[in-house]
């Protein structure tokens, strides 16, 4: 699957995107998450998740564009070709 | 009065006169200010059906209660009038620093009625008044009569002037002050153009009173620090400025591209924020008594070499997306050459991308364009934009607007406005909401007068899914009289990422000694929202005009995450009629009317 970092995400990976085998251990966005929290550190970790383990209120997880609280939140189900992009909690326009 | 002056300054500008009037007490408890009590002056003393470039409309420039004093962003002014786009009315949002300084100098209002007989500007140096000579600075940018105007009359004073597309009647020409800010939609520099005013000069030494100081001080103090907690305005705004939507509406498959025939741009990430951030940009800047500081102090690059703030969001996208090009230098280039000719960049972008479509589609042919103008040819998109403040040629087409320009060659479906005002950077076939807020907004087509985004798209203050329909109408609603108060008060909408009614409500009472509360002045900014519908309707404007163009109705959005929607605008329309409490054609009733002290 391809992870897209954006923003203040993108600054704790120091990288745009990441490429990641759907290993065994892989099949949700939390565990994809925590992952990722082990790549990337600490820093990252406070940033993703919360005391709980599941994805921070402060960041935006869109699985093949659509925005996580629509689909089964840190449940949503993750297949090989998804596309998972990383956003703080962000605004403008 | 506190938080307001009570000043009113009228001028004349057919005859050179002017004079000082009170300001009218109970409309301002009514309609707050800037956007709100300007309107109601500008309905209670014009014609709606008038010419908007004849000398019987008027030109108000107007602060809120709240401009000026230390309450959170209070740096907005608005700029009232008949929109020569739109055939609507036009309130038109400034931030920077020219509203306070007009406050300083002692004014909550200037009224600019008539037409000079030659070029002239004002300059208020507090309460003194002079309308003075500007036959030399006819001709000038912005930016250049900015300068000379600091010279002229006072280094420390505000100008807010008119390029020379607001000179030539370009319908998409705007006003600029402090050079880089713009009260920037409907075409109200052509407004001020057609009556010989090329500038508005401000200084002034004196201070905006509040009723009571403490409590005042108190509520701004909890609104700063929910700003400061926020992570929107404290974070995502001043690291990367409005232009850090661009990924996100690309990844969710709605950002317009190609004048809207797909949401999905491959060259988004090296237009956005980001990008921005890492490669283009001098620091960020904040208007007055802002602690947010979204702007962009930047530079482009050779060969579209230049300096200037922006590009914003949407002008990103419409110089970017919209038209296919993803040189962030070309398009801050045509940003800032919008800011310098007076032009505003939303429309300017989508007309242009509009005649790229006409020209793909061989309803003009080179020869005509001058230039090869399929999308992504990022030269002569740049190209056009001076040409377009020309009002002449192509260029003169272009200045009138993509609805125009589309019907000149036949193809008015091609233009992708709402009542001939061009829609900004969302893709009403994949976020329901802001399509119902386009097919509403009483200014045409535009985002900040119901910012359903927020919810639909960015989750504040909640979630929405974007492709619900059955509570948008509710919240378009919502979000749109909350609006009309923030800007009536004088407030950035920014604010509101981090702040609600409550906390708006405790600074407008403090400052002005009225008892706003949250349910009030949602209740005023319904007033001010059935207000201005009520002169639409008188101005000849319908609930057929409630619509959104064909293409967003009927051809599906053709890939990305919402692949076979369209907008569901006409199942919406009904229920949000209903949630107004209007009538089945969009008119609202006399119940209604008398309910908010309208009839």
């Amino acid at each position: 699957m391809e992870v897209l970092f954006f923003a203040t995400i993108r600054n704790l990976t120091g990288e745009k995107e990441l490429r990641v085998a759907r290993a065994a251990t892989v099949r949700t966005v939390r565990a994809l998450l925590e992952l990722l929290a082990t790549r990337y550190g600490e820093r990252f970790r406070r940033k993703v998740l919360d005391e709980n383990g599941d994805p921070s209120p402060e960041l935006i997880v869109l699985v093949n564009g659509h925005h996580i609280a629509h689909l089964d939140g840190g449940d949503t189900p993750l297949a090989e070709t998804d596309r998972i992009s990383l956003f703080p909690v962000i605004g403008g326009g | 009065m506190f938080g307001w002056i009570g000043n009113v300054l009228r001028v004349n500008l057919t005859d050179g006169t002017f004079r000082r009037e009170d300001l009218k007490e109970d409309a301002a408890r009514d309609y707050l200010g800037a956007r709100g009590l300007g309107t109601r002056y500008f309905i209670d003393e014009t014609d709606p059906a008038m010419d908007p470039l004849s000398p019987e409309n008027k030109l108000l420039f107007v602060t809120g209660p709240l401009t000026g004093t230390l309450a959170t962003s209070a740096g907005r002014f608005n700029v009232v009038t008949k929109s020569p786009l739109t055939g609507a009315i036009a309130a038109s949002n400034s931030g920077g620093y020219w509203g306070p300084e007009l406050k300083f100098a002692g004014w909550d209002m200037i009224i600019l009625e008539g037409k000079a007989p030659k070029p002239v500007y004002l300059f208020l140096y507090n309460d003194r008044v002079e309308l003075r000579n500007a036959s030399a600075l006819w001709g000038k940018n912005t930016h250049e009569t900015t300068d000379l105007l600091l010279a002229e009359t006072d280094p420390e004073a505000k100008v807010a002037c008119i390029g020379p597309a607001g000179e030539n009647g370009v319908l998409l020409a705007n006003i600029i002050n402090d050079k880089h800010r713009a009260p920037g939609r409907g075409g109200v520099g052509a407004v001020m153009g057609s009556k010989n005013l090329k500038a508005v000069v401000v200084r002034g030494t004196k201070g905006v009173r509040v009723a009571d100081r403490e409590a005042f001080l108190d509520a701004v103090k909890r609104a700063r620090a929910k700003l400061a907690a926020h992570p929107v305005t404290s974070g995502g705004l001043p690291l990367y400025g409005t232009n850090v939507l661009v990924n996100i509406l690309n990844q969710s498959g709605a950002l317009p591209t190609r004048n809207f025939q797909t949401g999905i741009f491959d060259g988004a990430d090296r237009t956005g924020g980001e990008t921005q951030r890492d490669t283009r940009l001098h620091r960020n800047k904040g208007c007055f008594g802002c602690t947010i500081g979204c702007g962009r102090v930047s530079f482009a690059e050779a060969p579209f070499t230049g300096e200037g703030e922006g590009p914003e969001y949407e002008s990103t996208w419409s110089f970017g997306a919209d038209c296919g090009v993803d040189d962030i230098d070309a398009i801050a280039k045509a940003n800032y050459l919008c800011n310098e000719l007076g032009m505003d960049t939303i429309s300017l972008g989508s007309t242009i991308a509009c005649a790229m479509e006409l020209y793909e589609k061989g309803h003009v042919d080179r020869e005509t364009v001058g230039y090869d103008l399929h999308f992504g040819n990022a030269a002569a998109m740049v190209a056009l934009v001076e040409e377009a403040a020309s009002g002449k040629g192509f260029g003169g087409l272009l200045g009138q607007g993509s609805w125009r320009l589309a019907k000149h060659f036949g193809h008015p479906e091609l233009s992708m406005s709402v009542k001939k005002q061009e829609m900004p950077a969302y893709d009403p076939r994949s976020i329901q909401g802001i399509g119902l807020n386009y097919a509403t907004s009483n200014r045409g087509g535009c985002h900040v007068r119901g910012y359903l985004i927020s919810p639909e798209i960015l989750g504040v203050p909640e979630k929405l899914d974007p492709q619900s329909v059955a509570e948008k109408p509710a919240w378009a609603k919502i979000f749109q009289d909350l609006t009309a108060a923030v800007d009536s008060a004088g407030l950035c909408l920014f604010t509101t990422f981090g702040i609600g009614g409550e906390e708006i409500a405790a600074q407008l009472a403090a400052a002005t000694g009225e008892p706003y509360t949250a349910e009030s002045i949602l209740k005023a900014g319904e007033r001010i929202w059935n207000m201005e519908r009520l002169f639409n309707l008188n101005a000849g404007l319908s609930g057929e005009d409630d619509t959104l163009p064909p293409r967003l109705l009927e051809t599906p959005m053709p890939e990305g995450p919402h692949k076979g929607s369209v907008s569901r605008v006409p199942e919406m329309l009904p229920r949000y009629y209903q949630a107004r409490g209007w009538d089945d054609e969009g008119i609202p009733t006399p119940e209604k009317l008398r309910e908010l002290g309208l009839a």
